[in-house]
């Protein structure tokens, strides 16, 4: 088959390598980090989010809406807002409604703490792609104590009344030296709690765990049995739920994103975005600038040989990643 | 027939790209997958596509019927269409 404007040849869809983000009009994917306050203050928060913990400077309500209809306008088919807790912002259930109103894929990213059965009706209702609970150990033990002001059972009752009003689950799950040989179980209460996804990776030094890496970072040893534990139990739930984990270390996952940038911005509380979560770059301001010309940004950052040599410090020092929150703008 | 819910298609220079968003993965679309797609979203019904397309393409008899086949049972297979 030959398309006489185009002069290409019969229908494909290729999954692997996706689209390279320099030939995209736009993003595919906006993580949207709506606010940094929080109501848990979690041992290993990436974001050091907690209550009190909101920038001084976060967009305003004005602003936020702004933003979304950037989203709209550019056709950013998937977005996805998290914190701090999402649902803590004055705004949010506006945002959701202005969000799924006009066909974007929104997920919900929260600790699972304001998931009344009526609130979960009205995501329902809002058509809500996806609310991805972080539900960190099987056990009250380990999830009160890795999420600090946090309550395991209210964060299971709330994913109970996800599943009971019909909106699709994802659970987390951040592993730690004294919740790691839970997994298992872990993956169980997902599937029993009636999730579509599972997903974990290894705890990053950034953050709160800057300050508490002595309790809670897993040895290598617990990382290849939990890693073990994952491979069975993805081939046990095949089919009825996916196991997603990265097992790939923070260096390797750089090192690969430097090549292959996904096309995904992170968007923070004051209107910054980043190019990754995992490095301190900041490539523009939606304050100031707009989404096509921070995308354009977003391309030629990634170029910046600032980036690549973060990236091989990492080798050298891994504790490179506790500097994230201090931006460099590319 | 439609896309699943869960997929979003957007046309881009090089034809288009699908995103599957529960499993978070990406496809990428030369335009003739692209065209395919544009007819599934404006809901011509399957046995119409390839003809919808037939004034676009050079293919000799049967051709295009065949490929436009192939190419939704490829996005059948891999979830990305409800009937």
């Amino acid at each position: 088959m030959n398309d006489r404007s185009a002069g290409t040849a019969k229908p494909q869809a290729d999954s692997a390598p996706a689209a390279s983000s320099d030939d995209l009009a736009a993003p595919l994917y906006v993580a949207w980090q709506i606010t940094n306050e929080c109501n848990l203050a979690c041992l290993h928060c990436i974001e050091e989010s907690g209550p009190g913990k909101a920038f001084p400077d976060e967009l305003g309500e004005a602003e936020v809406f702004r933003v979304l209809d950037q989203l709209v306008e550019q056709d950013v088919p998937y977005v996805s807002f998290s914190g701090g807790e999402p649902m803590v912002h004055p705004q949010f259930f506006a945002m959701v409604e202005r969000a799924c109103a006009n066909g974007r894929q929104l997920k919900i990213e929260t600790n699972g703490h304001y998931l009344d059965a009526k609130t979960c009706e009205r995501l329902r209702a809002l058509g809500v792609k996806a609310v991805q609970v972080s539900l960190d150990g099987a056990s009250r033990n380990t999830f009160n104590r890795m999420r600090v002001l946090g309550e395991f059972n209210t964060a299971v009752d709330g994913t109970k009344n996800l599943r009971a009003a019909g909106v699709p689950i994802e659970i987390n799950f951040s592993p730690t030296r004294f919740n790691i040989r839970e997994i298992g179980a872990a993956v169980d209460l997902a599937y029993e709690l009636g999730a579509y996804s599972f997903y974990t990776g290894r705890t990053m030094y950034t953050g709160n765990a800057v300050k508490t890496w002595r309790i809670v970072a897993p040895s290598e040893e617990e990382y290849a049995e939990f890693f073990d534990v994952l491979r069975a139990k993805a081939d046990e739930y095949r089919g009825r739920m996916r196991v997603h984990f990265h097992e790939m270390g923070l260096l390797e996952e750089l090192r690969y994103r430097l090549q292959h940038p996904a096309a995904l911005l992170i968007v923070l509380p004051n209107g910054l975005v980043k190019l990754i979560n995992a490095l301190p770059f900041v490539c523009g301001d939606l304050r100031t600038q707009s989404l096509a010309e921070i995308w354009s940004n977003f391309r030629n950052a990634w170029h910046d040989p600032r980036v690549a040599r973060f990236i091989d410090d990492l080798a050298v020092d891994p504790r490179g990643t506790s500097a994230l929150h201090k931006w460099v703008y590319v | 027939m439609r896309l699943a819910k869960s997929v979003k298609f957007r046309e881009e220079k090089f034809g288009g790209v699908l995103f599957e968003t529960r499993s978070e993965k990406v496809f990428t679309l030369n335009p003739t997958a692209a065209a395919v797609v544009r007819e599934i979203q404006a809901g011509r019904p399957e046995h119409e596509i390839a003809s919808a397309l037939n004034g676009r393409f050079d293919a000799g008899d049967g051709v295009i019927e065949k490929e436009v086949e192939a190419f939704i049972a490829a996005l059948r297979q891999r979830g990305l269409m409800d009937e």
